[in-house]
């Protein structure tokens, strides 16, 4: 939204230069996105009177034209008269128009700020000399007309600066409006100068039209007509007023359309742009109706009613659009028939045209919620809506209708033919607050009297309507409407007086220390743990297309669609977060990484899972990592790899976890693992944790991954529970020498090496005296052969003494004999 | 002539058994039935085409399907027990790769590590959650306009990714309940991901990390929070920060404003730069009763701010978008 420091100047004083009052407008009111010097874009316009202006023969529109600027421009070729040549091409250039001249040198506004601006000079155009030129509003850059020259008033004079007799010499504000979402006044240029005074501390007045509202107008009514809100919730003050006399050729004044342009609003004709001129100043919006084309269409009686739509009802809008409305839309009728889109847009069949004698002019407020409602269903973003879905105050809508009827009889010489009609709904109460002064103190930390409290309010109009010891009720100005309880206004005088002004100081509180969640402490260390054994930790987004679920073998019924997505990307919540790991690694293996892992610590939500108690979804923390080589040479299957890593982190838990095929169910979940070469992760107690493996070929192809790919992905609280029951014991060394034994055997390649290990492990264990580590070294099977050679080593050591060989060679004797009892296996 | 379906039927079964089911689709009876579109009655011929087109459509999902099967079947069975596989010594030595931790993970636990050391308990924000505890609870009634602002995106059952991490301030100031009437105060930060409905650029994610907390006592004030917060930055940059308001409309508090602090010297500030950090206030009454609160005797602030503006300030990142790439050229600038 944008603020103009002249257009607030109409209302309120300000003492601060531009950038000293946006910083305390940045402080107190609203942040200012950007300040602009509009005066720099107009400097050096003149105004300039035409003395004569003839066709220039052999071209078809241009015009040899002298003006006068009073003599005010230097350096410029003059005629024996003083006058200026210049060259137009406008048609409604003639003698005795006054315009605005741009001088050589000055630049074109239009082209201001550009990276080409336009710098004008002497120039020949079809041999005759032009300095400088006669500006069009485009070429001012004041609003979308390139028809002709502009044409300006009469009251300002040749010579005149054209900045200064337009007020154009102004700054303009870019106001960040998404947070002034409750403050209805603010929308307007009289409640921004309100404020804006607040913060000098200087005393404001609201205009008269505002505060006293009479109509100086018929009491009796010669074009009948009745306003109906059919429902009291719909609209809380309906009001309406009729004339005739209605000329649109009539433009409105330069001075006012130059303010509407700056603000950002195209002139039209006189009458819209009076509607536009007041929303603008108010943050009123009002609405005019072609008076007799609506009288059509409202048939035998002249009603107009205020209701509901109803559903499947359809209006054409003045944009050209045919809406279908719902009943939530609420609209204007005339009679039975949809003539508006009340607060939104009004209808095509009630415009206003060139044929328009008479008109209907709307002032109400509509059900704030009901039209943002309608604003989003039809996509409706005008200025008008915009003020509208703030609530503006029914106090408001007869003061703004009563100086439209003033304004139209100034600058078009409308007449008033009707009474004020009026229909009114359920009126928004507002009941007095009562405030506590030690409660707002209480509140600020502060320390403020109650005479000060008392000032800072009147300051921005409200009324102290009692007064005792520590206890003040006030009444907000009826423009507030947001202002309803003790913390509103503790809000109000804060931020009048400044928050800055309010010391900081550290809440008092008990010595009580505060322990870290023990889950996040958990999964610290194990990203700690990944990242240092040389795994890169990456963050994806939460939401995937359901290309990439397809891709990892997904069932997209599992997954929570998002319906309003702007992006194609981001289709469906995840299930797993391997997915979305899957399809980084392709681009990472192209950019020239041969050998990385990638894992992510993120949530993940399959719908599987079911709701809260909450009735929200149940969230899964994750853990997935993904390990990826160009090349696999010598590395048999990247499985090993993806669960060498994953026992880093389980290395050191008291109780372990197995490996064992996929069951239905966990392949189901974790789709893209290829279940003969992956192992679910199974703790002690049942629980399964996880999935370790290689991708199915299928995925693999899909993801264009590398040849020697695998990962996993777990549960992290599963996870946890194991963490959380404990690491191993220490156990402390032995004060004697140990020794190491090699062994291998050669056992059936049917023979799952955890049944060679447990046998191994088994046997020793029943060597009470000796305490024992086993590593494996190696497993070697010749290609096609149906065995496997499996060696170990093995660590030995004693805590009562130092073990002799012969003792270490019995006590393997033993063992060795009981591996192959278990496992039928050979010696080597 | 026209028996498609019996045709579709015949071909389907072929797929199912083709080791090479690519193949089936080239079949001669298929480009027959394409022949014959221009022999049909024009009267017929949509009809005609839209039951070929939905026998194309089948028979490629069906060979699309024997495809995968294909691919995926006649895999090795591995020893899922061995420590590694049989006849190889070596694995992918990551050991020689530069490991990182994602700059705003860990930048994440640095704040909340902050905050837990002032006496904030950390509760990590759900990323999918529902209307009221994104807007009914936090004080924003059925289409307000307030919240337009925050562009929240919607799933088909009316779920909702929080589009702040405010979401969590009814579940943390219902569950302290008990605390504050020990006597004791409700102090917490909740993090976690957010989501907006926006296009991405350099400065703009949908995507994006938020760390926000609530302090509730029967003393609360402004002033306190203030001081907590200019705290926390002061022991974030290490050294003494200027800081300044502006007002602004959340509403869920009630005074709402945006915070913000000198220019650390660590970013390279001047005197009279200032960094808006975050939004904060005092939580709303009504924000304070729907969570069961007492809003006459207990009061409280609170506040919220992103962490990738944190990280790309630290290191002068220059695009929002390397976050959430995954481009190990990026990630591992961070080792």
């Amino acid at each position: 939204m944008i603020i103009s420091l002249n257009w607030l100047k109409k209302y309120t004083k300000i003492t601060l230069d531009p950038s000293e009052l946006a910083e305390r407008v940045g402080a107190r009111i609203v942040e200012v996105e950007s300040v602009t010097d509009l005066g720099a874009k107009y400097a050096g316009i003149v105004v300039a009177e035409v003395i004569s202006a003839k066709p220039i023969e052999g071209t078809d529109h241009l015009n040899l034209v002298y003006i006068n600027d009073a003599g005010v421009t230097k350096d410029v070729k003059r005629e024996s008269d003083d006058s200026i040549q210049v060259v137009c091409g406008a048609p409604n250039v003639r003698k005795g128009i006054k315009v605005a001249w741009l001088p050589p040198g000055s630049t074109v506004p239009s082209s201001f700020g550009t990276p080409e601006p336009f710098i004008l000079g002497t120039r020949k155009l079809q041999g005759y000399v032009s300095n400088g030129m006669l500006a069009s509003a485009k070429e001012l850059d004041l609003y979308d007309d390139h028809t002709g020259i502009i044409e300006v008033d009469s009251n300002v004079q040749p010579g005149d600066d054209f900045a200064k007799s337009y007020e154009l010499d102004d700054y303009l504000f870019d106001i960040e409006n998404k947070s002034l979402t409750h403050r209805p006044d603010m929308f307007g240029m009289i409640g921004f100068a309100r404020e804006v005074a607040a913060v000098q501390g200087l005393d404001y007045v609201s205009p008269q039209w505002l505060i006293d509202d009479s109509l100086d107008g018929p009491t009796e009514t010669s074009q009948e007509l009745r306003v109906i809100i059919d429902e009291p919730s719909v609209a809380e003050r309906y009001q309406a007023m009729v004339f005739d006399n209605i000329d649109t050729t009539r433009e409105t004044p330069l001075s006012i359309k130059t303010y509407l342009a700056r603000v950002g609003v195209r002139p039209i004709n006189a009458v819209v742009d009076i509607t536009n001129y007041l929303m603008i100043a108010s943050g009123q919006p009002l609405h005019a109706f072609d008076y007799d084309k609506v009288m059509k269409l409202a048939g035998p009686s002249p009603e107009i009613h205020v209701r509901h739509a109803n559903q499947g009802e359809k209006l054409e809008l003045l944009d050209g659009r045919t809406i279908e409305m719902s009943t939530s839309d609420i609209v204007i009728a005339a009679g039975k028939t949809p003539i508006g889109l009340a607060g939104a847009m009004g209808g095509a069949d009630t415009v206003i045209d060139s044929s328009t004698k008479r008109v209907i002019v709307e002032s109400a407020t509509f059900d704030l919620y009901a039209l943002r409602a309608t604003q989003m269903r039809h996509g409706i973003f005008s200025e008008a809506i915009t003020r509208f879905t703030k609530g503006q105050p029914a106090r408001l809508t007869q003061p703004v209708l009563v100086e439209a009827a003033r304004l139209l009889g100034e600058w078009t010489n409308a007449r008033i033919v009707s009474k004020m009609f009026e229909a009114v709904g359920t009126v928004r109460s507002f009941t007095p607050i009562s405030l506590e002064v030690s409660r707002l103190n209480d509140t600020l930390g502060t320390a403020v009297s109650q005479n000060q409290i008392v000032d800072v309010l009147h300051r921005v109009e409200f009324s102290i309507i009692e007064e005792s010891e520590n206890t003040i009720v006030v009444t907000p100005p009826f423009w507030r409407t947001d202002i309803r309880i003790a913390e509103d206004v503790i809000e109000e005088f804060g931020r009048i007086e400044g928050f800055d002004s309010i010391q900081p100081v550290l809440p008092v509180r008990t010595f009580k220390a505060v322990e870290p969640q023990s889950f996040d402490v958990f999964r610290k260390s194990v990203a700690d743990l990944l990242s240092r054994d040389g795994a890169n930790e990456v963050v994806t987004y939460s939401f995937v297309h359901g290309d990439i679920l397809k891709k990892a073998g997904e069932d997209l019924t599992n997954s929570y669609k998002i319906i309003n997505s702007i992006s194609p990307d981001l289709q469906y919540y995840r299930q797993t977060l391997t997915p979305s790991l899957l399809n980084i690694v392709y681009q990472n293996s192209k950019q020239g990484f041969d050998e990385f892992a990638v894992y992510e610590l993120n949530k993940v939500h399959p719908k599987i899972l079911g709701e809260t108690h909450e009735h929200v979804p149940v969230e899964r923390d994750s853990l997935a990592l993904v390990v990826s080589a160009k090349k696999s040479d010598g590395r048999g299957n990247a499985y090993y790899d993806a669960k060498h890593i994953f026992e880093l982190l389980t290395v050191k838990y008291r109780s372990g976890v197995s490996y064992v095929p996929l069951d239905e169910n966990t392949s189901a979940s974790y789709r893209a693992f290829e279940p003969r070469q992956s192992a679910q992760i199974v703790s002690g107690d049942g629980t399964i944790i996880g999935v370790v493996g290689a991708y199915r070929r299928s995925v693999a192809a899909s993801f264009k991954l590398p040849d020697h790919t695998a990962g996993f992905e777990v549960d992290m609280r599963a996870l946890y529970k194991l963490y959380s029951e404990g690491i191993q014991p220490y156990v402390p060394l032995s004060k004697y020498p140990s020794t190491q034994r090699d062994i291998s055997l050669r056992v059936d390649t049917t023979i799952l090496y955890r049944t060679v290990y447990e046998a191994l492990s088994d046997a020793l264990a029943v060597e009470k005296e000796l305490v024992t580590t086993v590593t494996p070294l190696d497993i070697y099977s010749v290609q096609g052969s149906s065995t496997k050679n499996i060696t170990f080593r093995i660590d030995i050591v004693s805590y009562t003494q130092t073990l002799t060989g012969n003792e270490v060679g019995d006590a393997m004797a033993r063992v060795i004999k009981g591996v192959v009892a278990k496992t039928g296996a050979e010696i080597l | 002539m026209h028996n498609i379906e019996e045709l579709q039927e015949r071909l389907l079964e072929q797929v199912a058994k083709s080791t090479e089911p690519r193949e089936v689709l080239k079949s001669v009876e298929l480009r027959a039935l394409y022949g014959q579109i221009g022999a049909i009655e024009p009267t017929e011929r949509a009809e005609f085409g839209k039951r070929i087109n939905t026998l194309k459509v089948k028979l490629e999902q069906s060979v699309a399907a024997r495809e995968t099967e294909l691919l995926d079947s006649d895999v090795a069975l591995i020893d899922i027990t061995a420590p590694f596989d049989a006849n190889s010594s070596s694995r992918v030595s990551l050991r020689s790769q530069p490991g990182t931790r994602h700059p705003l993970k860990s930048e994440l636990e640095r704040v909340v590590d902050i905050f837990t050391r002032m006496g904030f308990e950390a509760i990590e924000s759900r990323q999918i959650d529902d209307d009221f505890h994104m807007f009914g609870a936090l004080n924003f009634p059925e289409n307000h306009p307030a919240r337009d602002g925050y562009d929240t995106f919607r799933t088909e059952e009316g779920f909702i990714p929080p589009a702040h991490t405010s979401t969590m301030q009814t579940r943390i100031l219902a569950a302290g309940k008990e605390k504050l009437e020990r006597g004791e105060s409700i102090a917490a930060v909740s993090y976690g991901r957010v989501f907006r409905n926006e296009d991405v650029d350099a400065t703009h994610e949908h995507t994006f990390y938020q760390c926000e907390g609530v302090f509730v006592s029967e003393t609360a004030t402004l002033g306190e929070m203030l001081g907590t917060l200019r705290s926390f930055f002061e022991t974030y940059y290490g050294q003494n920060l200027k800081i300044k308001t502006q007002p602004a409309y959340f509403p869920f508090v009630e005074p709402g404003l945006e915070f913000a602090i000198e220019k650390p010297a660590e970013l390279g500030g001047r005197p009279g730069e200032w960094l808006e950090m975050l939004g904060c206030g005092m939580i709303h009454p009504n924000v304070l009763e729907t969570a069961g609160i007492d809003s006459k005797k207990y009061r409280g602030f609170a506040w919220g701010g992103g962490i990738e503006r944190l990280v790309m300030l630290k290191y002068g990142i220059e695009d929002l978008r390397h976050f959430e790439s995954g481009k190990l050229q990026f990630l591992r600038k961070f080792a």
